[in-house]
């Protein structure tokens, strides 16, 4: 599988690819707008990743701003929705129009941090990506 | 009140400034009751003020000597040398109330004297013997006793100070319910 | 540096919400207990309720909860489609109220944070075998069966964050002696202390180890530290030590949302309206909220966040990050919650008002005579008034209704009757009776207990029942009302009552009898407050419902620790009613002042009818010592209180003192005390939990000279 990490803080990036490394090949990038960069480069290259995690608070674009724009790239391009990547956002923000307001946008999985790893999982099994 | 803020001058004077968290650990406060001098960790001490006006409330234990207002607080204050179980003294100039804290709840002592902040180490600190120097009521209440140069303070539990019940009460309650 | 803290706003809306459905599907179910079958209302709702919690369980991913709900929304869903005849409804009753109680559970877990592990397979087991038979007794009548039940599968998940509960937020507010020389520097002493154990720290004012003048702020407005550590208010207290520059430390634990606010105290603009009764205040309150209410329809709420909002601008060691556009989450609400102890701050405020009220009001320098002081007396008439009214407001706000407490009491009887097999009926009066915040934490569990015992040892069997003739059902009474500042709850039970002589043989062997009086000379009501003793159970089998006696003396004990008292009265073969006496809490009441001996007393002034000066030749005394005194032809038994107390000083001859006429629950009673002071406003204060109960003592209070008075309470004078 591949994974696409967004995450700004140094610690938390370290602990993410620790953890994503299990399930997968993790490409690392440290705001929003590098994230949207390298998403679209590997739909240009043929091989666009399956699974991308984005912080919601980071420099130069936030994590809404990533999805949208992961998804309106996707749309350019006519993806499946069955094709489409599964996006999970990670964060602290716990209130409920944050959650709303990122499965309006596309997103598949709001993950709380610190992250409950074993529902993590269980997430990844009932979305089938592993 | 000036005695008051010399009493505090007095006590802030031989507790040595220091920064350290351990500032706490092993200080003392003592204070004279009949011919003994007695401690109690610091921490438990909240202020030391004069002896004031006490409002008696009927049909309580000779001890609690009843409420006093600080500063818009009503606290309960017992005697010590009636818990003691010692005769009772005449309260002069020199007594005072220690007000103390335990596990929320807070009560007066009012002691004949108070005397210094003192560190006592550990190893300075003995088991009270069973018999002889101290009688059987300070017995419970006295953990320790702590040397200090040449002279000793007896030192105090402030929980079982406050919550012991009399000895009497306390074995004849187990005998019940051991009955059932 | 590792992110903001958790808020916790999904799982808590996610508690909350499911919370309420789950305790309306309570409600909705035993109301209708007792029908043939459940109504089309009743299954339509019980069917959405469980769709939702299906639905808002699986985005969380509670597979358990989910998989129970979607059971139960198959068996309703059938229920709904096809109308089956003869469903045994008692059945459906009880699968309900199980599920129910299991996702209530799981909830709970969640809540603690614990592991959601609740086994729902046997539920679903019996829930499959119920819908079964409805299928198959729906296939023998020919009948077709409906479609299929249709579930879509959650897309989109969420998942909450792992409770890092360790960690807790406290608020301290530090307040240093005036005297205290560089203030600041104390305090940078306390920070560094703190700084050992501290997660974050912040402080204001904030530079204070370089600017002085930070000193003087600290020593006029003390010295706020927001802290986060996981440790408890007695380390930190410890930490920061006993100083004697230090005056005082309060330490307020409070939530992340209120660390992360930091020292903004951003005021809501609210306003004070200080003139409108408390009436209009209330009234303008309710056309406001009603106005909201209706904006609410009109327009859809815009969204106030939106992307790009969480941009971060800069991020500095040991501060928060801040966001490049600031936000301001200003909502307006027609109710704000407000922190609970931030209420008791406000009670306590109060009652210190109406003590500084009264130093003014009864000012020495006031008693000089000559003085013309109609300007002053109006001015205080009005400040009294506006004290009064904001006493009122305050008390209201506490105020919550006990319908929540009965109706828990509704589903304790259901159940433990059903598993006893006895058939109760269970009525509640004046459940909308308001009562404090206080009283309702602290009855809640005993009224359970009290409940429970009705049930299970007052209530006899339905055979038993039979037998002694008894035609109606058994039934347990919970009734509520409030007079003279009080509120009175009853338990009442119409079951075999207490019994006196088992009682007392029960006493006897533990040695509580005073083997000199006869046992005719214990009332009944004597008799039965036995029972409140601790180890005390004449029930020789331990049910699961009622213990080996710990229950009652807790019971009382709970009741007292709010000023309370219990009261039970009885009668054998007839049932038994159990009578809590509650004092509303903080009351400020009119008191008369009065001096016996060398103490103050106050009594509530409602109680006392009438002050009577009597001579010598009005008394009448018995040879064993009880005086009554004559009173326009009418005769009053006297308690003399100096006498009583066991005091010393007080007056010996009635000439001398003052007789009061008191009324207490139709009882009247002649109090002799030494001298009226005068009749004022007191705060009820509780006398130290240290001090064991005093009978006849109710409280204290402070006099304007500063000096305590003890509050006496008329119906322990009178025993």
């Amino acid at each position: 599988m591949k994974i696409l990490l967004a995450e700004d803080d140094f610690v938390t990036r370290k602990f993410m690819v620790n953890f994503l490394s299990k399930y997968g090949e993790c490409d690392v990038t440290v705001d929003g707008m590098e994230a949207v960069d390298a998403f679209m480069m590997a739909l240009e290259d043929g091989e666009p990743y399956d699974l991308v995690c984005l912080d919601i608070m980071m420099p130069v674009m936030d994590g809404y701003q990533s999805l949208v724009g992961i998804r309106n790239l996707e749309k350019e391009r006519n993806v499946p929705a069955d094709k489409a990547a599964k996006v999970i956002m990670t964060t602290a923000l716990n209130d409920e129009k944050n959650v709303k307001m990122a499965f309006e946008l596309g997103c598949t999985v709001y993950s709380g941090k610190p992250i409950d790893q074993d529902r993590f999982e269980q997430a990844l099994k009932k979305l089938d990506l592993i | 009140m000036s005695e008051t803020s010399e009493l505090k001058k007095g006590t802030e004077e031989s507790q040595p400034a220091s920064n350290e968290r351990d500032a706490q650990k092993g200080k003392y406060m003592t204070f004279k009751s009949g011919s003994e001098y007695y401690g109690l960790k610091i921490q438990y001490v909240k202020e030391i003020i004069q002896f004031q006006a006490i409002t008696v409330i009927p049909e309580t234990a000779d001890y609690i000597k009843g409420l006093i207002n600080l500063r818009g607080k009503v606290i309960p204050v017992i005697d010590v040398r009636l818990r003691f179980k010692q005769a009772p003294i005449e309260y002069d100039d020199r007594t005072c109330i220690m007000v103390i804290n335990v596990k929320s709840t807070t009560v007066g002592l009012i002691v004949e004297k108070i005397a210094e902040v003192v560190e006592i180490q550990e190893e300075n600190i003995l088991p009270p013997p069973s018999i002889g120097r101290i009688d059987k009521a300070q017995n419970k209440y006295v953990y320790g006793i702590g040397k200090v140069g040449d002279s000793v303070k007896l030192l105090l539990d402030p929980d079982k100070l406050l919550n012991d019940e009399d000895l009497s009460g306390a074995e004849q309650d187990d005998d019940t319910e051991e009955e059932e | 540096m590792a992110e903001e803290f958790n808020t916790e706003g999904m799982l808590d809306m996610y508690l909350f919400e499911n919370e309420q459905l789950l305790e309306q599907l309570q409600d909705r179910v035993l109301e209708q207990k007792d029908a043939e079958c459940f109504d089309e209302d009743s299954i339509n709702e019980i069917f959405r309720t469980m769709h939702t919690i299906k639905g808002s369980s699986g985005i969380m991913m509670f597979d358990n909860i989910t998989a129970v709900s979607h059971k139960l929304e198959d068996v309703f869903y059938y229920l709904r489609e096809s109308h089956p005849e003869n469903v045994p409804h008692l059945d459906l009753v009880e699968h309900v109220l199980e599920v129910a109680d299991f996702i209530s559970n799981e909830m709970d877990k969640i809540r603690n944070g614990s592991p959601v592990d609740g086994d729902s397979s046997d539920i679903i087991k019996r829930l499959d075998g119920f819908l079964n038979m409805l299928k198959n007794g729906i296939a023998q009548g020919g009948a077709e069966q409906p479609p299929e039940n249709v579930h879509e599968e959650p897309k989109q998940f969420y998942i909450a964050p792992v409770a890092t509960s360790a960690s807790r937020f406290f608020k301290i507010y530090l307040t240093f002696f005036p005297e205290t020389e560089m203030a600041n520097v104390h305090a940078y002493k306390t920070v560094y202390a703190l700084k050992e154990i501290a997660e974050d720290l912040l402080y204001s004012p904030d530079d204070i180890i370089a600017d002085e003048g930070s000193a003087e702020l600290i020593l006029k407005e003390g010295f706020r530290i927001l802290l986060q550590a996981q440790c408890s208010e007695q380390e930190i207290r410890d930490i920061i030590g006993v100083g004697y520059d230090i005056k005082n430390v309060d330490i307020f634990e409070c939530k992340a949302e209120e660390f992360l606010q930091g020292f903004d105290f951003g005021d809501q603009d609210t306003q004070i309206d200080l003139e409108s009764s408390v009436e209009e205040i209330e009234s303008k309150a309710q056309e406001a909220a009603e106005e909201d209410g209706e904006k609410e329809v009109k327009e859809p709420p815009k969204p106030q966040i939106a992307p790009g909002d969480f941009v971060i601008k800069s991020k500095e060691p040991g501060k928060h990050k801040t966001l490049a556009k600031d936000k301001n989450k200003v909502e307006k609400a027609s109710f704000i919650s407000v922190n609970v102890s931030k209420m008791d701050q406000l009670m306590e405020l109060i009652g210190e008002l109406v003590i500084s009220e009264s130093v003014v009001l009864q000012s020495p320098d006031l008693k000089v005579p000559g003085l013309n002081l109609n300007n002053f007396n109006k001015a205080a008439a009005q400040m009294s008034k506006i004290s009064t009214d904001l006493q009122n407001v305050i008390m209201s706000m506490r105020m919550v209704s006990l319908a929540n407490t009965f109706q828990k009491m509704n589903r304790i009887v259901f159940d433990v009757s059903r598993k006893l097999g006895k058939d109760i009926e269970f009525e509640m009066l004046g459940e909308q009776t308001e009562v404090d915040k206080n009283i309702i934490e602290h009855i809640s569990d005993p009224l359970m207990h009290m409940v429970r015992n009705a049930v299970d040892h007052g209530i006899e069997t339905n055979e038993e029942r039979a037998q002694s003739g008894k035609t109606e059902k058994g039934r347990v009474i919970l009734s509520a009302r409030t007079e003279a500042g009080k509120v009175w709850i009853s338990v009442e039970d119409n079951g075999k009552g207490l019994d006196r002589e088992k009682i007392l043989a029960k006493a006897r062997k533990q040695g509580l009898l005073d083997d000199n009086k006869p046992d005719s000379s214990y009332s009944d009501k004597d008799v039965y407050q036995f029972i409140t003793l601790p180890g005390f159970s004449t029930n020789e089998q331990v049910t699961e419902y009622s213990g080996r006696g710990v229950g009652m003396d807790v019971v009382v004990q709970s009741i007292q620790s709010i000023g309370g008292a219990l009261d039970i009265e009885s009668q054998t073969g007839f049932g038994t009613v159990m009578s809590l006496k509650i004092p509303l809490t903080l009351a400020i009441i009119n008191g008369i002042v009065m001096e016996t001996g060398n103490s103050s007393f106050v009594m509530e002034t409602s109680v006392i009818k009438e002050f009577v000066s009597v001579r010598e030749n009005m008394m009448i005394r018995e040879p064993n010592g009880d005086e009554y005194v004559m009173i326009r032809g009418e005769c009053f038994p006297v308690r003399r209180l100096g006498r009583w107390y066991g005091m010393s000083a007080y007056k010996e001859s009635v000439e001398d003192g003052m007789m009061l006429i008191l009324e207490v629950e139709d009882k009247k009673i002649c109090l002799f005390v030494d001298k009226l002071i005068g009749e004022q406003e007191i705060v009820v204060k509780p006398i130290p939990s240290y001090i064991k109960k005093v009978k006849g003592l109710s409280g204290c209070t402070q006099l304007g000279d500063g000096s305590i008075a003890l509050i006496l309470d008329p119906a322990g004078l009178l025993e």
